[in-house]
């Protein structure tokens, strides 16, 4: 188990080293710059510019400082469109933001997924069953970028219930809609696979058994269906994690709620190099984290996965 | 009740029968029959038909190009530029004044361009890759694992993004990009179809005839697959329509006048507090009627192709 986890932190860290190496050419070689504007600046000025951030230096070595600066001191340099504002600025203001209604945007995933999926199995072919059947393709249909318009002329615009964007300091109101419209789709596919993979334990010879002992519903589900029954929702909520993480850029974009997602489309915008690519690397070190927690939560729950590391 | 087993002991239908049982069938005659039962594949062909014939033909009618100002309206847009025929704007204009009508069927175009093309290619280019590596496996098939894993823990929309905000924001580049994030599609059940193959004696007796391996896997294993690629191009095609409308959505997508469904959902998403509601309404629309058209498509195809698989 430690050794797998050695195993894997070990391939994380060259694969996210080539994705800033990449990254880093891909921006830099491309044409235009932070710097280059309608009216050009007089060399002069360009020159201290560039010196001023350490652009005049051939790439390679601009490329090795800028990893030495992350490795060393988690520094990812100055912002080179926002002035007073250096890359660990815009992290330390707008992660928590992103973090916060992810986090209860998760909650909801499971909290609602998960029973729901259980239900539509245990009813077979129910309302349940094929009201989950309807989330699922509502979800496929209204994709959280149309899902999260519709909330809004609903909640804010006709009835006045939730304020339609902004933060305000994280007070609930403002985190219900970026949390829902972030999961929904998520919360039906969760729920999807908890039904299938429910309804296929609830079949198997083992489930039998129990019943022929004589152990009431209520344990058999609990005790015995309930874990194998939910080892592919864990499996999926890897892929999940990753899609909550990207789609968290649009819904700080929509809903304004100050997220790391908004400063990003910004970098982007005006060819914020350090900006873009700081936020590029959180973005995929918390995606690595998040694979790497939930594989070994995987091995800790299912036993032949555990003995196979 | 009585009815049913009248029927079942006609004439007619021994006959029926007998005729089923004995003109033997393709398997892909067979897909066909079954798609064609199913009512609501049907009617969803159908509505992409008419979707694709809008983003055609839709300009015929149109009374406005899909960049040109009408200065009328300006400043009373919300007042007078809602969707009237008297005017020539069937779906109202947008913020600027420009007619929806023929930004609709431009940004559908574009979509359904991009979401057919890059799609297409994507899966077949995803399952080339999976199906040499299933082939060949070995050292070839585990470094084709191993770039899969890291590549599907990459968040697409970040290398999206800075893609797209260094190169262009052309068509051309929209489709590259998206092939380029979704090459992986289709890659890891073809490759397992194909590893299953293999070793079958059609495979044997291929390689005896001394075709090369090339020739054996699109020539003779291709055949085979070829319908794992089908359910799987039908659902990634929408996939990609959506990928691309995010993309569009935040702003980074296909460059202005040219627009998609995406681009206009967000333009009249942030105007819907003016009450302009037709902005965000008729690009919705037409983005929901595609997306549920291609799911009961991929839903059929999949019932009619792998009728095995269903729940």
């Amino acid at each position: 188990m430690f050794n797998y986890s050695v195993r894997r932190l070990l391939t994380a860290v060259p694969t996210i080293l080539i994705l800033i190496v990449f990254a880093f050419y891909l921006m830099r070689l491309a044409p235009g710059g932070p710097f280059t504007s309608e009216k050009p600046l007089p060399p002069a000025v360009m020159e201290n510019v560039l010196k001023r951030y350490g652009m005049d230096e051939p790439l390679h070595m601009q490329l090795f400082t800028y990893i030495k600066n992350i490795v060393c001191c988690f520094d990812f340099g100055p912002s080179f469109s926002q002035k007073d504002r250096s890359v660990n600025d815009i992290i330390a203001q707008g992660f928590p933001v992103t973090l916060t209604y992810g986090f209860w945007s998760a909650v909801f995933v499971l909290v609602l997924g998960i029973p729901l999926g259980i239900i539509a199995a245990l009813r077979h072919n129910s309302f349940w069953d094929y009201l989950m059947t309807g989330l699922a393709i509502f979800s496929q249909i209204f994709p959280n970028f149309v899902l999260a318009p519709l909330m809004v002329l609903l909640f804010t615009l006709s009835w006045g219930l939730l304020p339609g964007g902004g933060w305000n300091g994280g007070q609930w109101q403002y985190i219900v809609m970026p949390a829902i419209a972030l999961g929904t789709s998520y919360m039906a596919g969760v729920a999807r696979l908890t039904r299938g993979s429910l309804l296929e334990v609830l079949n198997s010879p083992f489930i039998r058994t129990a019943r022929a002992k004589g152990l009431p519903e209520r344990t058999i589900l609990i005790r015995h269906a309930l874990k194998p029954a939910l080892l592919p929702t864990l499996t999926y909520m890897g892929p999940v994690f990753v899609y909550m993480i990207t789609g968290s850029v649009f819904i700080d974009v929509f809903f304004s709620t100050g997220g790391i997602g908004q400063d990003f489309i910004d970098g982007a915008y005006s060819r914020d190099y350090s900006v873009l690519l700081g936020l590029a690397i959180i973005y995929c070190v918390l995606t690595f984290s998040i694979n790497l927690v939930l594989d070994l939560l995987y091995a800790w729950i299912d036993p032949k996965v555990r003995d196979s590391l | 009740m009585t009815s049913a087993k009248a029927r079942l002991q006609s004439q007619a239908f021994v006959e029926d029968v007998a005729e089923e049982m004995l003109s033997s069938r393709s398997f892909w005659a067979d897909a066909r029959a079954r798609f064609f039962k199913n009512r609501m594949a049907l009617v969803s062909v159908f509505m992409l038909f008419l979707l694709v014939l809008f983003a055609i033909f839709g300009n015929v009618i149109a009374q406005w190009s899909y960049e040109e100002i009408d200065w009328n309206l300006l400043g009373m847009i919300k007042e007078e530029g809602g969707p009237s025929i008297a005017n020539g704007h069937y779906f109202g204009v947008d913020e600027l004044g420009r007619d929806m009508y023929a930004r609709v069927v431009q940004g559908s175009r574009t979509s359904l361009l991009v979401g057919f093309v890059a799609g297409i290619a994507s899966v077949l280019i995803g399952s080339t890759i999976g199906a040499f590596a299933g082939y060949f496996g070995g050292r070839f098939d585990s470094i084709v694992m191993g770039g899969y894993t890291i590549w599907l823990s990459v968040p697409y929309i970040i290398f999206f993004v800075v893609w797209q905000a260094f190169f262009g924001r052309s068509l051309g580049q929209m489709i590259l990009v998206i092939v380029l994030v979704n090459w992986t599609a289709g890659l890891l059940i073809v490759r397992g179809q194909v590893m299953m193959l293999r070793n079958r004696e059609f495979v044997d007796a291929a390689r005896m005839l001394g075709l090369s391996d090339v020739a054996i896997i699109f020539r003779h294993i291709a055949p085979n697959i070829l319908w794992v690629v089908v359910i799987y191009t039908s659902m990634v095609v929408p996939e990609v329509i959506m990928m691309e409308s995010l993309v569009s959505f935040l702003g980074v997508g296909i460059q202005e006048p040219n627009t998609s469904w995406g681009a206009l959902i967000s333009e009249g998403a942030s105007t819907m507090t003016f009450g302009t509601l037709w902005q965000l309404a008729f690009p919705a629309a037409f983005f929901v009627i595609a997306q549920v058209s291609l799911y009961y498509i991929g839903d059929g195809l999949r019932d009619a192709l792998d009728p095995k698989d269903r729940l």
